[in-house]
Order: C-alpha cells, then structure tokens, then sequence
C-alpha cells in the first residue's frame, strides 16, 4: 500500500529525480568552492597555497591560529548553521502545507530570542554567556510545546497551528522589545546583535556544540520524508495512504524545532534562511522531501556562508553580523513570495 | 609569505610611533577593546596600536585624534575584528567582559588580556590598564588629581549653594524618538560621587528611563538638568526642540531658575575614562560658575566647554 502510494507521489517528480544526484554533486561543489575562497579570504587576503600550508602543517605556518582558530569554525558554523535552518524550514513548510511558513513565522525563533534576551538583560550578571545558547534552545522548545499545545484539538490542525504561531510570535516579539527597552544599553545593543544573528567569534564548541542535533535530526526526517509527501496532500489523502498523521507530524515538528532552536542558539536570530533556502531549492530539484532535504541544506549553507563572508570582509575593519546580509537578500524574496501566494488565493 | 611581510612592512610606521622617546621604553603594544580603556590608555600615555571605533564623532572621539593619530582601527566595540587584531600582534588586549566574555578564549590566545567586569567604571580600568602596563605611579598621580579636585568641587559648591545644596539633578539624553534618563553608570558614579542626589521619581530606577511622551516630562523634575544632544545629528535636535517647548517642560524647577545645561555625550558618557570624567568635571565648574583652582597638566589636551572642535595643543 505505501509503495503504490510512494510511487504516484513520486511519479510526477520522476524527471526531478533523474537531475538529482547531478544537482547536488554541483551545489557541494560550489559550496567546497565557497568555502575555500572564504578561508582565504578576511582582514587581510591569504593565497590559497599559505592557506592549504597552514592546514596541512599549522606548526610551520604564521597564519596557522587565523586559519584554524579564527576562519574555519567561523566557516564550518556558518554552514551548519544555514544547513539547520534551511531544513528546518523545509520540513516546516512541508508539514504545514503553506510557503510562507518557517521557524521564525511560526514562533520558533521567537521563543529563542525571548529566551536569549530574558537571559541578556536579567541573568546575564549571575550566569556565564556561555549558557546563552542553553537559554536559547529552550525558548524554541517552550515555545514549540506551546504552539502545539495551543493549537491542539484531536491532534493539530495544520492551518491552526500556523495561525497559533504567528499569533505567539507576535506577543513573544513584543515581549522581548518590552525587556530591550527597560533594559540598559548596553545590554539592549548585545540583544539587538544577538537578534540581527552572527556567526563572530565562532568556536569550535560551537561547531561541537549544534553538530549532534543535526546528526540526529537529519536522518530521522530523511526518515519520515514519504510521509510529509503524503501529508503535503492533505491529511484525508495521507490517511488513506496509510500514515500516522499525528505521529509523524510530531516527529517532523520535533525535527524542525531541534534544527531551528539549535542554530538559533549558535547563531542568534538569523532570519529569511528557513523561508528562502526551502524555494530556493525546490526550484532546483521540486518539492519531494527527500530530495529538498538535503538541497535545502546545501543552499541554506551557501547562503549562510557567503551572508557571512560579506558581514567579514565588506566593511573592513568592521565585523558586522551576517544577519544584515541574509535579510538583505531575504527580504526582497519574501515579498515576492507574498505577491505570488496572493494571486493564487 | 609576501602578503605577510608586507603586512608587516604595513604596520612597522606603527611600531615606531609607538616606541618614540617621550614613551617609557617599555611601553607594551596594547589594543583597547572599549571606549574607556583607550580614554585611559591615552591618559597613561601609551599609544594603543589598535582601538575600537567609537560611538560618535566616529570613527575617533575629537579629542582623542591627535594622541591617536596613525592607530589601526579593529571595528566595532561590540564585535571587534579578532582577525584584525591577530594581525597586529599586540602585547596586551583590554578588554571587558561585559562586551568579550564570549570572546575571550581566543583574545587569550592572540595576546594576554586584562578584563574589566563593566565599561564604565572609569577607575577600575584607569587601575586596570596601569597595572598591566606597568604604570601604576601614573594611575595613582591621576587619581589623587581627581581626588584633589573632587574634594575642591564639594567644597565650593557646598558654598556657593548653601541650602540648595545638594542639588537633586538629572542626566538626560535625546534621542530621535525618545529621552533616556540616566541615573547610573558613567556619568551617574561621579554625580554621586560629587555629592549630586536624585530625584525621587528616578530613585527606583536600577539603570535609569526611558521617554517617550512628553506626558512623562513631570518625571524630570529636578534642580538641575544635564541634556546630552549629537551635534551630528539634526533630528535630535528637533526632538529636543519638541520637548523644550512644550507647556509642562516651562514647569519643570531647572527650566525656572535656569539650570538646564547643554552638555557634550562624548565627555558625560561615552568616553568612559578619566580624560572624559575629567572634561564633564570642568564642565560642572562651569555651569556652576565655580573657579579652578589651576589647570591641572591632564586638562592641557581637552577641549573646553564652548570650545569643543576647536584644535588644541598639548
């Protein structure tokens, strides 16, 4: 029964899988590509053969703690980070059957920032920063648990659960604008970087930090792809077909939030990518999970990346937060999404 | 390997500004990572090889520039580029952990950091910095000086005001679409610490307020005000405009006896240091019409109230 059903489902993306492999294989590539030519690149440019040196042999390199300490896990988080979200958004815009959808809409974002900036301006004289992704993760877990509890009745209502989170969004964005003004300055400007979101000062704890959850959460949604196919039919047709409706969506939603809530925690409120990533990559390769999946996560990555490489190296000396640039190129995209859903509805 | 040498060729005019003979000959390469601590540095007579850019009057406070002339700039107080600081291979970072707890693994790893727990405490980093630079007898030399002119202050304005003494004033600050009311931090440590009191409607307030309607303009009341415009910036002039004329801003007890004073943010609040603590101090003389006893040496390279802009020579 799942088998048929899996085949007609994928029988209209049959010419979207055949281009598959060969689109990845181009999107890694120019994503190892990317990445070389951001290692090599920061306050001062390094040839790539100085570059490759350090690498190999750090002992006998000058450049060896900018390479290693400095750009690479900078480089290494961006791309997890921007993989995370993308997929995250993915799975979201999948499992509630509306393109517009993504970790920040729905209020997943937003519980981590109030999370980060209840942290910021309360605690952060009697806590290290260090548990500043802590706080966060939970804010996007409290919140999750929040939207679908909310949103509950005889399991979840995609369309509710959309209209529960923009709705909690909203009052937990103007909670943490709320705790920005009564907060001090400089407390307020350490929220306002943290909620722009910014890979500076990327470490290789943070790499080891946010790299389990995506090593989890991934395979499980690769996982549960056919039946976000079928649920993306509506929930009568996936029932049909033979899916767990509640269960998977929970599972999914599990994923998503794990995804999100962990780069959010990392990386601080980086929005668009979970919105733009997902289209952007179903454009390459169509809307069959299994293949967004992974496409996703390679444009998030690039996009993550070259926000970021940007935010480094375009305003020298400063360092700015890749934010500013991922919103740049998100929000125009946004509003184009929103003019095309409108003549559709 | 070129790139790198001619980095180094880059930055070697620095390397020589900094070991000039009018420098202790052990003076260290350090870069500042706040407002305060280049203020400091400057006061102690290093020349930072690196500092941070500041809030206005960008990208270096007037009356910083000329001790600051050929620095490297490493960006922005909040995120400083570490990239650019390994580069210059400094001695000694300053930092605080306000701003770079999160940071500090890898300024560690780059140079030896010293770290301030806040960036407003003016003698904690004056101290800071001396210590790690060696240059203790200087920070003491300082501070007696403030000391000495803090005592005189108390001492004259207690005079002069007799039973309007002490005065209860507020610190407030313009801003496009809103006013902020200071009561702690910078400029908040030295009223208190010159004998100036609150207001009662701010004493509640752990950092201070936020405006926005002139409604609220009964909660400045107070016998002096102190009002922190940016000169660059035209719309909080008008603000300011706005609020001055409006009806219960007439009300207010500083406007009627003529104590609202126009003064420079860069010396009230965001220098941070003791060259900073300093000017706002001789602004106080003189909104109060107090006399100096003598122009201390460290004033040599301030500018004055009225004549700020104005090229001095130190």
């Amino acid at each position: 029964m799942r088998t048929d059903a899996t085949l007609t489902i994928n029988s209209e993306a049959k010419s979207d899988s055949n281009r598959l492999p060969r689109r990845l294989l181009m999107l890694s590539l120019l994503l190892l590509a990317s990445a070389g030519l951001s290692l090599c690149l920061g306050s001062f440019p390094t040839p790539p053969l100085q570059v490759l040196n350090a690498l190999a042999a750090p002992k006998s390199s000058d450049i060896a703690f900018i390479i290693w300490e400095l750009r690479l896990p900078r480089i290494t988080l961006a791309i997890l980070v921007g993989a995370a979200l993308a997929i995250a958004g993915a799975i979201l815009q999948s499992i509630v059957r509306n393109p517009l959808a993504s970790p920040d809409v729905i209020g997943i974002t937003s519980g981590a920032a109030l999370a980060a900036v209840v942290f910021l301006s309360l605690l952060s004289s009697t806590l290290s920063i260090h548990w500043l992704p802590v706080a966060a993760m939970l804010g996007a877990l409290v919140s999750a648990l929040l939207v679908v509890s909310l949103a509950w009745k005889n399991g979840i209502s995609p369309s509710r659960m959309v209209l529960v989170g923009i709705g909690l969004a909203a009052a937990m964005g103007a909670g943490t604008t709320l705790l920005i003004v009564i907060s001090d300055d400089s407390a307020a400007m350490t929220a306002y970087v943290w909620l722009t979101g910014s890979l500076y000062a990327a470490q290789w704890d943070d790499v080891w930090g946010l790299l389990p959850w995506l090593v989890v959460a991934v395979p499980i949604s690769l996982l549960f792809a056919r039946h976000a196919d079928a649920m993306a039919l509506g929930d009568s047709v996936a029932e049909g077909l033979g899916v767990a409706i509640l269960r998977s969506r929970l599972v999914l939603l599990a994923c998503s939030v794990a995804l999100a809530g962990a780069a959010v925690a990392f990386a601080g409120g980086l929005s668009f990518v979970g919105l733009i990533a997902p289209h952007l990559a179903a454009k390459l390769v169509g809307r069959n999970m299994a293949h967004l999946v992974p496409t996703s996560a390679l444009v998030g990555a690039l996009i993550v990346l070259y926000a970021d490489l940007l935010g480094r190296v375009a305003f020298l000396p400063k360092d700015l937060p890749a934010g500013i640039f991922v919103a740049g190129i998100g929000a125009p995209f946004f509003v184009y999404l929103l003019h095309r859903s409108r003549a559709r509805f | 390997m070129s790139v790198l040498l001619l980095t180094q060729a880059a930055l070697m005019p620095l390397t020589a500004a900094a070991n000039t003979p009018s420098s202790p000959p052990e003076s260290p390469h350090i870069v500042t990572l706040y407002q305060g601590a280049t203020d400091s540095a400057v006061a102690l007579g290093l020349m930072p090889i690196g500092v941070v850019d500041s809030w206005l009057e960008k990208p270096m406070y007037r009356y910083l520039r000329d001790a600051l002339d050929s620095v490297e700039h490493v960006g922005l107080e909040t995120q400083p580029n570490l990239e650019k600081i390994a580069w210059l291979d400094p001695d000694l970072v300053i930092a605080s952990d306000f701003r770079h707890a999160r940071i500090a693994p890898l300024l560690n790893a780059i140079a030896p950091t010293v770290s301030a727990p806040t960036v407003f405490n003016f003698k904690t980093t004056l101290t800071m910095v001396a210590n790690a630079t060696g240059r203790e007898a200087q920070a003491n030399e300082l501070l007696e000086q403030w000391d000495d002119r803090v005592a005189d202050f108390r001492q004259q304005i207690a005079a002069k005001l007799s039973s309007e003494w002490p005065q209860k004033v507020a610190v407030v600050r313009f801003k496009s679409d809103h006013v902020r009311i200071y009561t702690s931090g910078f400029a908040g440590a030295i009223l208190d610490e010159l004998g100036f009191a609150q207001p009662e409607t701010l004493q509640s307030q752990s950092w201070g307020m936020k405006l926005s309607s002139t409604e609220n303009i009964p909660m400045l009341d107070a016998d002096a005000l102190f009002i922190l415009l940016e000169p660059d910036d035209p719309a909080i002039a008008d603000n300011y405009q706005h609020w001055a004329s409006h009806p219960l801003w007439q009300q207010l007890s500083a406007v009627q006896s003529g104590r609202v004073f126009e003064v420079d943010p860069v010396s009230w609040m965001m220098g941070g240091g003791i060259l900073a603590a300093n000017a706002m101090l001789d602004d106080l003389y003189s909104h109060y019409g107090l006399l100096q006893p003598e122009a201390a040496a460290h004033q040599a390279c301030l500018p004055h109230a009225g004549g700020r802009g104005e090229p001095t020579s130190c």
